[in-house]
């Protein structure tokens, strides 16, 4: 791998905030393809995060920097993505926190990775009632629908969600993805979850696959 | 010693003799709508109003026969009073901070009438209407919000932690200490009101943040608040702490409230010479979708590993079967 992309990586992992967009800029510059600074710079510097996440090595304050750091370098790079008409999405997606959840981060976090990874992202937001879901989701017509809640006492909205997308017959047309810190595979799996993911990381793997499933 | 609540409670508080059983907690809510419909008192009456307030947490022992009280049921009343704006919700939705006052990390002054503002007020007269009820028999549980969660309110979550991220260690330090004296009026406000033990939580949850960000940040003012309020404390952090159980034991609190994350058996054996355990019976998956028996089951894992009071591991899902409330209490009567 060229040295630039590694020191980009090296950015992100590292959480340095001032030195991303000129490192983004210079691999420009060296005439670097777009999609490969965002595939083995960006994305590949979030899989790392990730990982290190994952095994407890840091938690979400530095996760933060790390995707917020990500977030600049794509910044620079997505003007020279449509300029050259490079801009297929993987895959639109849209992703909310549930009615009576004012909790984002987890979903903020998963939202910009998603982006990194290449998916059309829309954020309906926090506290999100099923009705303007549904709304959302006629209007946008998205692949994945994300939904996430942190309180235990939020969890049933999910499954209320799921059931009125049944009853409306999108269920099947729109795959769900559901997470957060109370929520389980099994949980998915009971209230009819497409998939589940622990972590950003899986939240994006997962969507990858679902897009493939389609 | 008579087996009565009151003193199974406080007995197993300071791990001291054991009566005929152990003791049933909730240093967290423990309202469903089940418990609001027997009592015909709902949320948000319930965090405003101080006799609906007292009589909500009365429930909790006349009707699912718990050992304590614990009348209050959100994590907003500091933050109501120091000018954060509240949703008090409604019956199936619990309060949440919708203003952020600190957001740019300005300066926090806690007002010298802090303990007088209505939100505060009205957990003190609660303590005081459940002194006059239930005092010396039943366990009268208080609670305030410790200076993290506090800076989550003032500053808002995300933004909070993004500084810790970016290290700007002295404006969280700062932040931090402007809190203390919040958590400090509050606390001992609760026991002057008549509380018996005051939970002090603290979201410096497990999968949020590091052990290694209590060290540096919390453990030194934890350490300073637990010298500083005289009466008993109950620290409550979410998640799965087992990383920095033993620093909450150095903290210098009497008690831990903990979650079915950390196992009973490694958490009385890390810590359980030095403090009082109140746990862990899992919410998501046995209290809210599992069945009375389930529940029962990991009550009794918790006694036989030594967990000194048993309860729900945090705040209960609102949507949870009063049956499994009941099958906690069925546990503790079985005995040790």
């Amino acid at each position: 791998m060229s040295d630039i992309l590694q020191q980009i990586q090296e950015a992100i992992i590292k959480r340095k905030r001032a030195e991303i967009q000129g490192l983004v800029e210079t691999a420009i510059g060296q005439g670097i393809d777009p999609n490969a600074i965002i595939d083995n710079g960006l994305i590949a510097a979030m899989d790392v995060v990730g990982q290190q996440f994952s095994d407890s090595e840091i938690f979400v304050p530095e996760m933060l920097v790390s995707a917020l750091t990500m977030k600049m370098g794509l910044d620079v790079v997505k003007p020279l993505l449509l300029k050259s008409g490079n801009t297929q999405s993987r895959g639109t997606i849209l992703m909310a926190t549930v009615k009576g959840d004012m909790h984002d981060i987890g979903k903020n976090i998963v939202i910009m990775m998603l982006e990194g990874a290449g998916f059309k992202v829309m954020d309906l937001g926090v506290d999100l009632t099923v009705e303007k879901l549904m709304e959302q989701i006629e209007t946008v017509k998205p692949d994945i629908v994300g939904l996430s809640a942190l309180l235990t006492t939020t969890m049933p909205e999910m499954r209320r969600s799921i059931q009125v997308l049944k009853e409306r017959g999108l269920k099947g047309k729109v795959k769900v993805m559901v997470g957060g810190a109370p929520v389980s595979a099994a949980f998915a799996n009971e209230i009819g979850a497409d998939g589940y993911g622990a972590d950003a990381t899986e939240a994006v793997e997962l969507a990858r696959r679902l897009i493939s499933d389609l | 010693m008579k087996s009565t609540p009151y003193n199974l409670v406080m007995s197993a508080l300071y791990k001291g003799m054991k009566g005929n059983r152990p003791p049933a907690g909730n240093p967290t809510s423990i309202v469903c709508h089940g418990l609001m419909d027997a009592c015909g008192i709902s949320f948000p009456e319930a965090h405003l109003n101080p006799q609906a307030m007292a009589e909500l947490a009365l429930a909790g022992h006349e009707i699912l026969g718990f050992d304590t009280v614990m009348p209050e049921y959100s994590v907003d009343q500091e933050a109501a009073a120091l000018g954060c704006e509240i949703d008090w919700g409604d019956r199936d939705r619990m309060p949440d901070t919708k203003f952020f006052p600190h957001a740019d990390f300005s300066d926090v002054v806690v007002p010298k009438d802090f303990v007088e503002k209505p939100s505060i007020r009205v957990v003190l007269d609660a303590l005081s209407i459940l002194r006059r009820h239930v005092g010396g028999k039943v366990a009268i549980i208080g609670k305030v919000m410790g200076p993290w969660t506090l800076s989550y309110h003032v500053a808002g979550t995300q933004n909070f932690l993004l500084q810790i991220g970016m290290e700007e260690k002295e404006k969280v330090k700062k932040m931090l200490r402007q809190l203390m004296p919040a958590t400090i009026a509050s606390a001992r406000a609760q026991f002057q009101a008549g509380a018996d033990i005051v939970v002090l939580a603290d979201h410096a949850t497990g999968n949020l943040v590091g052990a290694y960000h209590y060290e540096e940040y919390l453990l030194p003012i934890h350490k300073e608040l637990t010298a500083t309020i005289e009466g008993p404390l109950i620290l409550h952090v979410c998640g799965n702490c087992m990383d920095r159980i033993e620093m909450f034991a150095d903290a210098g609190f009497d008690a831990y409230h903990f979650e079915w994350q950390v196992d009973a058996k490694k958490a009385v054996e890390k810590v359980g010479h030095r403090m009082c355990l109140v746990g862990n019976v899992n919410n998501a998956e046995t209290l809210y979708q599992g069945t009375p028996d389930d529940v029962y089951k990991q009550a009794r894992y918790a006694i036989e590993a030594g967990v000194d009071i048993i309860g729900p591991e945090c705040a209960i899902p609102l949507a949870t079967p009063m049956e499994n409330l009941k099958a906690i209490v069925s546990a503790v009567h079985e005995g040790y």
